[in-house]
């Protein structure tokens, strides 16, 4: 009995396979009943994102189960068996417990220390967990995987620094302002990056926006389906002040706002900090604006730049990463190779107690006078002794299987104690 | 009583540098719970040092606050006090990073360069006018300090925004808002506190103008503390009006702190903390 693992992610296969493997939420709790009977009612969680698509198990055979589980996979997708081959990867035992931590750590990740991965490995267990598809050493593993992925986070920096543009521009808003709630973002323009970045901060809590285009039209439109304010191309000026972020991102040629706007807005201000971002190109804010004390100017470079320093970072802790991953799959294979003692362990226990009743019971009849109470008080003086005996070869028993072989040792202790070999 | 004073003044001074010793540690691995070791590392030197001013006040029955030493004392135990209220009350623990190890290093200072005042009588204070100007004095001090704390902090951020440094430090710290408020609140009672102990000194002068001599006003003591009411005036009315805020208000408050305790330990180091001075030139 084993845990093996087998799936496709970014790493091996192109999107248009993965869009093909993909695992609809709907028809899940139909595949993971089929997947069970493909593997004699193994354990099994399937989990199936945009970037990987993977099978969980915890299978009786770990020869047969990976190719099991590639007809599964071909047979429920229609996709035949030799195309999906060269882009699988199998692993089972340890591998397949480490590849697990690493993946709900976002170490294995397409941007790493992301933390979307967790929610979905949590929800991928959790509706096979729901549809009775896990067992015992299933639950334990992915729970194991759960505590791992969060030491990695609280232990390292794996997650912090934003990756992306949007949320760049969100930190660094973050970094300036104490509150997003009451903020007021202008944006001059309505290119995609300008509405990504918005989106971004209204999510964070920005409340009032400026709409300001050319085509006023065009802005009123916008505004009414962001419940935002428009304001006319001309009145920009005037409106500059009300903003503490601003986000220009026009197609004009030239540049449409530039130090003199900036400190005729400061002065109005009293000086509280402007954040503004750039996003146009040809740039819409004059760069010497940069140079203004009070106004953070950021253009695209800029939060790419971030963006990139921040996932170097993360790369950077990978090591440390890896070391708390690898402390948890020793704690994970220990606790499953002590399972393997269980049954002798079992056996030990019974047979001892078999002979302790035996001698308890010959050694009360040679002792009528005794009452009630003083028997029961030599019974369980008895049980007490057999406990205590057993406390320590158990508990080294356990030890032992996870570090020597284990039918070995198990052997000895049955031929020790004249215990029967299990079937 | 000696021993007794020698004994909480030095274990306060381990104590600071226990709790620099968390500064540093969360500055290297970001555990929050450094934070929380270095708050209650510094609490606790502080009331250590406390008592070591109480049980100088209560071996001599007087006021431990005449000689340069017993003043320092005073200032890192209000500063500390000051210093755990705005990190604790306006949810910015991390400058506890700032304040702690710059609180360590004065303690540290007053312990190497004037350690034997411990052991030495203060002059009286003449009344309780003259304790509540100084005592005053030194609660505007604190905070001016701490402000100055918390203005490196700011420029620290600021200059890291500005040039894009997000990593490290950057993250842990609060928002430029957050520091900017801090740094005003401390201004604020700063200078309300310094504006009251200037006025007190200058009726306390007058009533006893015949002891101080006739240009009392002019000696170095008096010029710095209108230097300070200027200086502290300037940055926290034009803060108030929105003329200045940001970077060049931080590098007002810092500055005018670093001129403050320079002239402070010259002056005192020179031993020209003195009313007389300009009557015994004359």
């Amino acid at each position: 009995m084993n845990v093996v693992v087998s799936g496709l992610s970014h790493h091996t296969s192109p999107v248009e396979l993965r869009e093909r493997l993909h695992f609809d939420e709907k028809a899940l709790p139909n595949a993971l009943i089929q997947l069970r009977k493909q593997l004699d009612d193994a354990g099994v969680v399937i989990l199936s994102t945009c970037n990987r698509v993977e099978v969980y198990a915890h299978a009786a055979d770990t020869a047969e189960a990976p190719g099991r589980i590639r007809r599964f996979l071909s047979e429920w997708h229609g996709i035949p068996e030799d195309e999906l081959a060269p882009t699988l990867y199998e692993y089972a035992g340890r591998e397949a417990v480490g590849h697990l931590f690493r993946v709900a750590s976002s170490l294995d990740s397409l941007v790493v220390g992301e933390q979307q991965i967790l929610g979905q490995v949590h929800d991928a267990f959790l509706t096979a967990q729901s549809e009775q598809a896990t067992d015992k050493i299933i639950g334990t593993l992915f729970q194991k995987a759960f505590s791992v992925a969060k030491d990695v986070r609280s232990k390292s920096s794996i997650s912090a620094g934003k990756v992306s543009i949007g949320s760049v521009a969100v930190d660094l808003a973050v970094s300036i302002f104490m509150d997003l709630a009451g903020k007021t973002v202008m944006v001059i323009g309505s290119g995609k990056m300008g509405e990504l970045t918005l989106k971004n901060l209204v999510s964070r809590g920005v409340e009032h926006v400026l709409l300001v285009n050319r085509s006023h039209e065009k802005a009123v439109r916008l505004a009414e389906t962001i419940r935002g304010e428009a304001v006319p191309y001309e009145s920009l000026q005037e409106a500059l002040p009300r903003a503490d972020i601003v986000i220009a991102s026009t197609a004009a040629p030239q540049y449409i706002l530039g130090p003199g706007q900036f400190l005729a807005a400061l002065k109005r201000r009293s000086h509280a900090p402007m954040f503004a971002i750039d996003i146009a190109v040809p740039r819409n804010i004059d760069p010497a604006v940069k140079k203004m004390d009070d106004v953070y100017l950021y253009d695209v470079d800029d939060l790419q730049q971030v963006a990139d320093a921040n996932l170097e970072a993360r790369r950077q802790e990978i090591d440390q990463c890896l070391r708390i991953v690898e402390a948890g799959v020793d704690q994970f294979w220990g606790w499953l190779q002590g399972l393997v003692a269980e049954p002798t362990i079992v056996s030990m226990t019974e047979e001892l107690n078999a002979i302790r009743e035996r001698e308890l019971q010959k050694t009360l009849a040679s002792l009528p006078e005794l009452t009630e109470k003083q028997r029961d008080e030599v019974a369980y003086l008895t049980k007490r002794i057999v406990n205590t005996i057993l406390q320590r070869p158990m508990r080294q028993l356990k030890r032992e299987v996870v570090e020597e072989d284990p039918h070995k040792v198990l052997h000895l202790v049955k031929r020790l104690f004249g215990l029967k070999e299990a079937p | 009583m000696n021993v007794a004073v020698d004994i909480f003044f030095y274990l306060g001074l381990a104590l600071f540098v226990l709790a620099t010793g968390a500064a540093l540690a969360y500055l290297r691995n970001g555990a929050a719970r450094m934070l929380t070791t270095e708050a209650g590392l510094l609490a606790a030197g502080g009331v250590a040092l406390l008592i070591t001013f109480g049980l100088r006040w209560a071996m001599y029955g007087l006021l431990p606050l005449t000689n340069m030493g017993d003043s320092l004392n005073l200032f890192v135990i209000l500063g500390t006090a000051i210093a755990l209220f705005i990190a604790h009350s306006n949810n910015v623990r991390t400058l506890l990073c700032f304040y702690g190890p710059a609180l360590a290093a004065l303690y540290l200072f007053n312990a190497i360069s004037g350690h034997t005042f411990l052991h030495e009588q203060p002059k009286p204070l003449n009344g309780v006018f003259l304790a509540v100007h100084v005592g005053l004095a030194f609660l505007a001090y604190s905070l001016f300090f701490v402000a100055s704390l918390t203005s490196v902090a700011y420029v620290f951020q600021a200059r890291n925004l500005k040039r894009l440094h997000t990593t490290g430090l950057f993250h842990k710290l609060p928002s430029l808002e957050q520091l900017d408020r801090s740094l005003f609140k401390l201004i604020t009672y700063g200078y309300i506190f310094f504006a009251i102990t200037f006025v007190l000194g200058f009726i306390w002068a007058h009533v006893d103008a015949d002891e101080l001599g006739a240009r009392w006003w002019m000696s170095p003591k008096i010029m710095r503390a209108l230097f300070m009411v200027i200086l502290y005036s300037v940055a926290f009315h034009t803060r108030r009006l929105g003329w200045m805020r940001g970077q060049k208000l931080a590098y007002l408050v810092f500055v005018g702190f670093g001129l403050l305790l320079a002239s402070y330990m010259a002056l005192g180091l020179l031993q020209l903390e003195d009313f007389y001075f300009w009557s015994k030139a004359s």
